[in-house]
């Protein structure tokens, strides 16, 4: 174990040598009042409301998902879950764009019955949800794989469906693997940038009107697009990292196996 | 009347099983033998290779495990986070059915049921009576028990009265041991060894460490 534990100690290390370079850099040498500004923090604000949105209905939609890929074997299904983290993300952002634009018929039907994606909270949350939904279905999925059946096979006969047993049996005792599969994925969500920056730059609603989401105002003050430089970039990137790193170790430290 | 005739296969392990016969019937067969592997066919967890499950004269074989009206209860066979009133009434809710009170009464005191309380926080025995009166008053067509007895306290006096109150309800049981001496609690035995299975002898004097007969 010893040189195993030393070289995967530093393969460890290399990983997260951006994240301590910005956090030195952004609350030391670097740091910039633009980028603790109430701008960032309404960024941030937004990237979390919004990313909880975003798993709140990953929870609904998607466990289902989660469990018959795990009591079933849909080999098709099971690999394209992943096809829409494994494009560049962008690409989800310009689909959404041309799903709702007016050029398109599915644009007219939702622009028609008032259904607007672009730069709206509604178009923020369904990118964070085609982002994040993946995650939380591979972390799902083994939650349910490694359950013991018996529970589940008992009440199918007594009569119990697939969707009863899910909502009736195993859910309720899934609030473990529910809460870490939610913050593995939330914390996905908030570091979305590529699909984000096309479909929702900014929101122009109530109560986020003209605010970006936190991946967004990092890029703007890096890029010049706002007040603040290259600084403010990484002080933000500092305060964001602070808010996003405790939910991505809750996420981890939650118990994730099965009671039983 | 409970009527199966199955060959399935689960990795190398090759399951061949003829049974018929109606009330108590008992599986008898050491570890590995193909146990809960039949029983596992029979109520539709595992794919069969060909063959027939009849139950009750229907023919059940291509339907799914919640149209069958077969219970498998094995020492797992239980809804943790239930009371126990609500746990012996879920199945039966299920079909929009509720035993008067006096029938749940009745079954409860039969079985021994005199506690309360979440059914993940009871005993193993207590959960596994939770169980098979959960399964009873389900009124499924044939209740099919993986070793849920094994460990029981007094095991034989439970499976006897067990076995009279599904008859009572018209329900067959088949329940499975590792000892062929149960056999004498029941109407039928069959024994399986190594995946095969024929008719056995409730013979008193020997238990299936001492039993090399295979059909």
């Amino acid at each position: 174990m010893g040189w195993l534990r030393v070289i995967a100690l530093a393969a460890l290390i290399l990983l997260l040598i951006p994240i301590f370079v910005l956090l030195y850099y952004g609350l030391g040498p670097l740091r910039d009042s633009a980028g603790y500004s109430i701008l960032v923090f309404r960024s941030i604000e937004l990237s979390l409301v919004a990313s909880a949105l975003a798993v709140a209905v990953d929870v609904v939609v998607f466990t289902p998902l989660a469990y018959y890929l795990a009591r079933g074997s849909d080999r098709i299904a099971e690999s394209l879950v992943d096809i829409p983290i494994s494009v560049p993300h962008p690409i989800i952002g310009v689909a959404l764009l041309i799903l709702d634009s007016p050029i398109t018929p599915t644009g007219k039907i939702l622009l028609g019955l008032h259904i607007d994606f672009y730069n709206t909270i509604l178009g923020l949350v369904l990118a964070l949800v085609i982002m994040s939904a993946p995650i939380f279905v591979k972390s799902m999925q083994p939650y349910f794989e490694s359950r013991e059946s018996s529970t589940e096979e008992f009440a199918a006969g007594l009569g119990a469906s697939r969707i009863r047993t899910l909502f009736a049996v195993v859910l309720p005792e899934s609030f473990d693997g529910l809460t870490s599969a939610s913050l593995v994925s939330m914390s996905r969500a908030l570091s979305e940038f590529g699909s984000i920056s096309i479909i929702a730059y900014y929101v122009l609603q109530y109560p986020f009107y003209g605010v970006s989401p936190a991946s967004v105002t990092i890029y703007n003050f890096f890029s010049g697009n706002t007040a603040g430089g290259l600084n403010a970039a990484v002080t933000a990137s500092a305060a964001m990292i602070l808010v996003a790193i405790p939910i991505a170790l809750a996420g981890h430290f939650v118990r994730r196996r099965p009671r039983r | 009347m409970i009527e199966v005739n199955v060959r399935a296969h689960v990795g190398d392990f090759r399951l061949s099983a003829v049974l018929e016969g109606e009330g108590v019937i008992c599986i008898a067969g050491r570890n590995g033998s193909g146990k809960s592997t039949l029983m596992r066919v029979m109520a539709g967890f595992l794919p069969l290779d060909e063959g027939y499950v009849k139950v009750g004269g229907a023919d059940v074989t291509r339907f799914p495990a919640e149209k069958r009206g077969m219970v498998l209860v094995n020492p797992s066979s239980f809804i943790p986070h239930l009371k126990v009133d609500s746990h012996i009434l879920w199945g039966a809710r299920l079909k929009h059915g509720r035993p008067s009170p006096a029938s749940l009464s009745k079954i409860k005191q039969e079985l021994g049921i005199d506690f309360e309380g979440k059914v993940g926080s009871l005993s193993r025995g207590m959960r596994q009576r939770v169980a098979l009166a959960t399964a009873l008053v389900a009124s499924p067509r044939a209740i099919l028990v993986d070793e849920a007895f094994l460990g029981l306290h007094e095991k034989e006096e439970f499976i006897v009265t067990y076995g009279k109150l599904v008859k009572e309800e018209g329900i067959d049981l088949l329940f499975s041991s590792q000892d062929q001496t149960d056999g004498r609690m029941s109407d039928h035995l069959f024994v399986i060894d190594a995946g095969s299975m024929g008719p056995g002898s409730p013979d008193k004097t020997r238990s299936l460490t001492e039993h090399s007969t295979t059909v």
